[in-house]
């Protein structure tokens, strides 16, 4: 047998990684050929999507290289890279790639033999720890199911009941992204379909700016299922080769997707606290979701996620649960879904219900409404009614208060809003629950904001599609609704609500921070918090600033 | 049927009163059941009827006072049906006369207990928006003119009954069974309105300053809560902004009703202009889905809108409605879907929602006693849409006005007369055939 030969993708900055690799070569020095070179101007343009990206192609290590400290010519690119590659390293011991297979160098122009070497020296290492566990043939079972985008545009038109649009506008003066860019509206894209432009909306920039929030469909008094025809046109386009314009260089897909690879292996539990208790089997499950990776991706806007799943635990402790928590747990496919990937969606579909099946548990519990819809209402849908029961931790947490199983001791004198995420709240019609476990909290005032509940505004970004100028704009605005409302507190029950609202207050704004800036919290933290469960808060800190 | 044949006529409005004047004109005695203390129906609370823009209870009164002074019509107000039973000309009808406390053949209607009465609640005949007390007449032109006492609000003072020169109440009233025999029965319970709130974006009820269509009768009616004046319900001001949305529940698939209630294009521009007579400096808009002026004179009547009375149409569902917490001022945010832009109507005053128009509910209750087929909307149906518009499965038992299919005045008072004249025959029919000699 052949002995490994390691694949490694090299990202060189022009200026110093680069010219060491060329001084290698023209000096003649000789290293291993299991490097693929990709030149970069500067070792700061290597996003982790792009490592990310790399694995998921199946190469067993990355290499990037960039000048030493102190000589990046554009001052500090090589200080980002050192963050990103930090970030990175802790994304691939969570997936289970391992971190030691990805390794950061600074070589200057004059450094070929240092070049030469670390290029040995990584090869050797790499041969003796084997190929990635992704590496190899990428070809995976077939899809659950047949994904639709074979389906006619006028066939999706009948199953999303847009034929019986009555072009009344509702639509389109409700979508909030119409009214910030009015290129993009749900009535235009109906009517395209409509008129059987089938290249006309699947080519359409605008079927990328829908953040599928609902509001449409909400009102829409034909019942038009809006966000299902946009997730399958979206399908149908990527099946073409169109792709949306995807936030964060796509690493979050990139995650997904490497979930969604029967061989990973992840080590996604290191975030359990002292003294927390969970089993392998049980009653109840509780499905963490993406926040062990979200909290590594979203450290740097000071959103600590992971204290989401950590105050959840606590809180089912308390009550006397230890939860059922899947060691291999993978993402739910919920923003592939939404972003035209339904292959890779229908695998983590079929493999998570297989996982949760064979749990034998009888209530699965989500403190992410985008798993809870995902489980729920699309899971059923490919493969039929669960044998589990899934809800939301405002619905579990709401039961437990009335059954007297958590009881609130002393007070937490707060005034707080609520803000309804879309998945939880017009997707699934969960309005009242987060607001009876708030509103049962001693000390705590809830105040709504101008639009709640059906009405509520989205904040701004989903499925990591197209965060822009309309996203900030959005969030800007619902900010400054959730601040007029004198709260002290802004609640929500979406970890991703958290970090988009959070995002715009880490960033510079056309407004007075004053205008905008208040505390955002989960509602699982919250509840934590009034239980005094959590020494620290997070969520104190986190906007202080 | 030994005396005169007889025909009961469920339903005081326009088409019932309509066809209990053509049946009483022809010599048969009519009982009309109404359920409500005073006949009248939905016509009586409107302010104009277009396209004439005639004074509707100023047309409507007249009619109201003729089936009551009628030698032939027998009102049966404040009742309920509680039992059909045999065939047609020959049904035995149970109804329930519930006590008004009040004796109907010593009240003048003087109102001095009204004025006496502590206890004040608000009145369903002015949609809510005006209040009356607890022994009241829901409107000045009520037929009969007979007070009611509310026994639900009444807090038996007897203040009432002390004030009563005439002796006229009398608190032992009991509910009165009445049996009667009849030949035929007309059916003409009319409709009601839907209730918008469920459609939260345009905050019905959230919003002081969003009234429904048949409030906003009731506010600009002379005789109304208001007297008449055109105020912002919020806070009394003079409104310049004005704006009305159609299809509200109605056409939908999902909430409110699937069909088209086919009165609210031609009932918005009459209050338009209503609104423009009242004060020309308002401004006025209509938001419409596919304006549906079908009737002789209608289109005319639009045209006459747009160009006298410079009434705006603009084509959109508006998306949502929102309010400024201060000023309770509104904003309408609309996509007008003839240029396709995304815009928002500000500073409007007044919303008027131009909800759908149901058939009543209590009609699947009725259809029980009656043996009579709803469809799925809950209207009642007849036997062919074309041919038998009137008629329904029960051989007897004809049906007219808005409770049958949506449509206005003319067409209900049509209906109703083409019911009469099917009832008259159908009970001629079995008159022959019972005769000496006849086929049964």
């Amino acid at each position: 047998m052949s002995e490994f030969e390691p694949k490694i993708v090299g990202f060189l900055c022009n200026w110093c990684g680069y010219a060491g690799a060329d001084l290698a070569g023209t000096s003649r020095l000789s290293y291993p050929t299991n490097i693929r070179i990709i030149r970069l101007m500067c070792s700061g343009r290597v996003e982790p999507a792009f490592i990310l990206s790399a694995f998921e192609n199946g190469v067993d290590g990355v290499l990037v290289a960039g000048c030493h400290p102190g000589d990046c010519h554009y001052r500090a690119g090589n200080n980002y890279a050192e963050k990103r590659v930090e970030k990175t390293k802790k994304l691939l011991d969570t997936l289970g790639i391992g971190s030691d297979r990805l390794r950061l160098e600074w070589i200057s122009a004059a450094e070929g033999e240092k070049f030469a070497s670390v290029i040995k020296d990584f090869t050797e290492k790499l041969r003796v720890k084997g190929p990635s566990p992704l590496g190899g043939d990428f070809e995976v079972e077939a899809a659950a199911v047949q994904h639709n985008s074979t389906e006619s545009i006028h066939d999706i038109m009948k199953r999303t009941k847009a034929l019986y649009c009555q072009e009344c506008g509702k639509c389109s003066s409700s979508c909030p992204i119409t009214r910030l860019d009015p290129l993009y509206s749900p009535r235009l894209a109906v009517e395209k379909a409509l008129m059987g432009l089938e290249d006309a909306v699947l080519t359409d920039k605008g079927l990328w700016s829908c953040l599928t929030c609902y509001l449409c469909r909400q009102r829409c008094p034909l019942d038009i299922e809006y966000d299902e025809l946009i997730r399958t046109c979206r399908a149908k386009a990527a099946a073409n080769g169109i792709e949306g314009n995807c936030s964060h260089e796509g690493v979050l897909y990139s995650l997904s997707r490497l979930m969604a690879h029967p061989k990973t292996k992840q080590n996604r539990l290191d975030w359990i606290p002292p003294g927390a208790e969970f089993t392998k089997a049980g009653d109840i499950l509780y499905y963490v979701g993406c926040l062990p990776y979200f909290n590594t991706v979203f450290d740097d806007i000071g959103v600590k996620n992971i204290e989401i799943a950590q105050s959840m635990l606590k809180i089912l402790n308390a009550a006397g649960i230890k939860p059922v928590l899947l060691e291999n747990e993978r993402c739910c496919g919920h923003d592939l879904s939404f972003a035209g990937d339904q292959e890779s969606f229908e695998k983590l579909a079929k493999m998570n219900t297989t996982a949760l099946k064979k749990t034998g548990v009888s209530k699965v519990v989500t403190t992410c409404p985008e798993c809870y819809r995902t489980l729920k209402v699309d899971y059923t849908e490919l493969f039929g009614k669960q044998k589990f029961e899934v809800l939301h931790a405002s619905e579990l947490i709401t039961d437990l208060i009335n059954n007297g199983k958590i009881k609130f001791e002393g007070k937490l004198d707060k005034k707080v809003s609520y803000q309804d995420p879309c998945r939880l709240g017009r997707h699934m019609g969960v309005y009242d629950a987060p607001r009876n476990v708030i509103t049962s909290i001693p000390g705590v005032e809830l105040v709504e904001m101008e639009r709640n509940r059906e009405n509520a505004l989205c904040c701004g970004v989903s499925a990591w599609m197209g965060c822009g100028r309309h996203s900030k704009q959005m969030q800007v605005e619902r900010l400054t609704e959730a601040k007029n409302t004198t709260a002290d507190l802004l609640v929500t029950s979406c970890p991703k609500c958290q970090i988009h609202l959070n995002c715009a207050l880490s960033e510079k704004l056309p407004v007075k921070k004053e205008e905008v800036s208040i505390e955002t919290c989960d509602l699982s933290v919250l509840v934590a918090r009034a239980l005094n469960l959590t020494q620290t808060s997070t969520a104190v800190e986190m906007i202080s600033r | 049927m030994s005396e005169k044949p007889s025909v009961l006529v469920i339903g005081g409005g326009i088409a019932g009163i309509q066809a209990s004047l053509d049946l009483a004109g022809r010599g048969f005695q009519v009982y009309v059941l109404e359920e409500t203390p005073t006949i009248g129906g939905r016509m009586a609370q409107l302010d104009k009827t277009f396209p004439t823009m005639d004074c509707s209870i100023c047309i409507l009164a007249p009619k109201m006072m003729e089936c009551f002074r009628h030698p032939n019509i027998k009102l049966l107000t404040y009742s309920e049906l509680k039992e059909v039973k045999g065939s047609v000309g020959d049904f035995h009808v149970k109804i329930l006369k519930k006590p008004r406390y009040v004796d109907e053949t010593k009240c003048t209607g003087c109102a001095s207990c009204t004025e006496h009465c502590p206890i004040e609640v608000p009145n369903e005949f002015d949609m809510k928006l005006g209040m009356r007390r607890a022994i009241y007449m829901p409107m000045p032109q009520a037929v009969p003119r007979t007070m009611t006492v509310d026994r639900e609000n009444c807090i038996e003072c007897g203040l009432c009954a002390k004030v009563c020169r005439a002796g006229a109440v009398d608190f032992t009233q009991q509910p009165q069974d009445i049996d009667l025999d009849v030949g035929a029965i007309i059916i003409a319970t009319g409709f009601d309105q839907y209730d918008p709130s469920e459609i939260v974006e345009y905050g019905y009820q959230r919003l002081k300053n969003v009234l429904t269509a048949l409030e906003f009768e009731r506010w600009v009616c002379a005789s109304g809560p208001v007297g008449g004046h055109l105020l912002r319900p919020a806070d009394g001001g003079i409104p310049k902004k004005i704006a009305f949305i159609q299809c509200v529940g109605s056409r939908g698939r999902k909430l409110g009703t699937p069909f088209c209630s086919s009165v609210c294009c031609m009932y918005a521009t009459k209050e338009a202009l209503i609104i423009r007579e009242h004060a020309p400096d308002v401004q006025v808009s209509i938001f419409y889905n596919e304006l549906r002026a079908f009737g002789k004179g209608f289109q005319e009547f639009v045209n006459r809108a747009r160009e006298e009375y410079g009434v705006k149409y603009i084509r959109s569902r508006p998306g949502e409605i929102r309010e400024d917490p201060n000023t309770k001022t509104l904003t309408i945010w609309y996509d007008d879907t003839l240029t396709r832009e995304i815009k928002a109507l500000t500073g409007v005053d007044l919303v008027v929602l131009c909800p759908a128009l149901l058939p009543r509910p209590s009609n699947k209750k009725l259809a029980e006693i009656a043996g009579v087929n709803l469809d799925d909307c809950g209207f009642f149906k007849v036997t062919h849409p074309l041919l038998a518009p009137v008629d329904t499965n029960v051989p007897g038992i004809f049906v007219c006005g808005y409770c049958q299919s949506p449509k206005d005045i003319p067409d209900s008072v049509a209906q109703a007369s083409a019911a009469a004249a099917r009832a008259a025959e159908a009970i001629a029919l079995v008159q022959v055939q019972r005769a000496p000699g006849g086929t049964a």
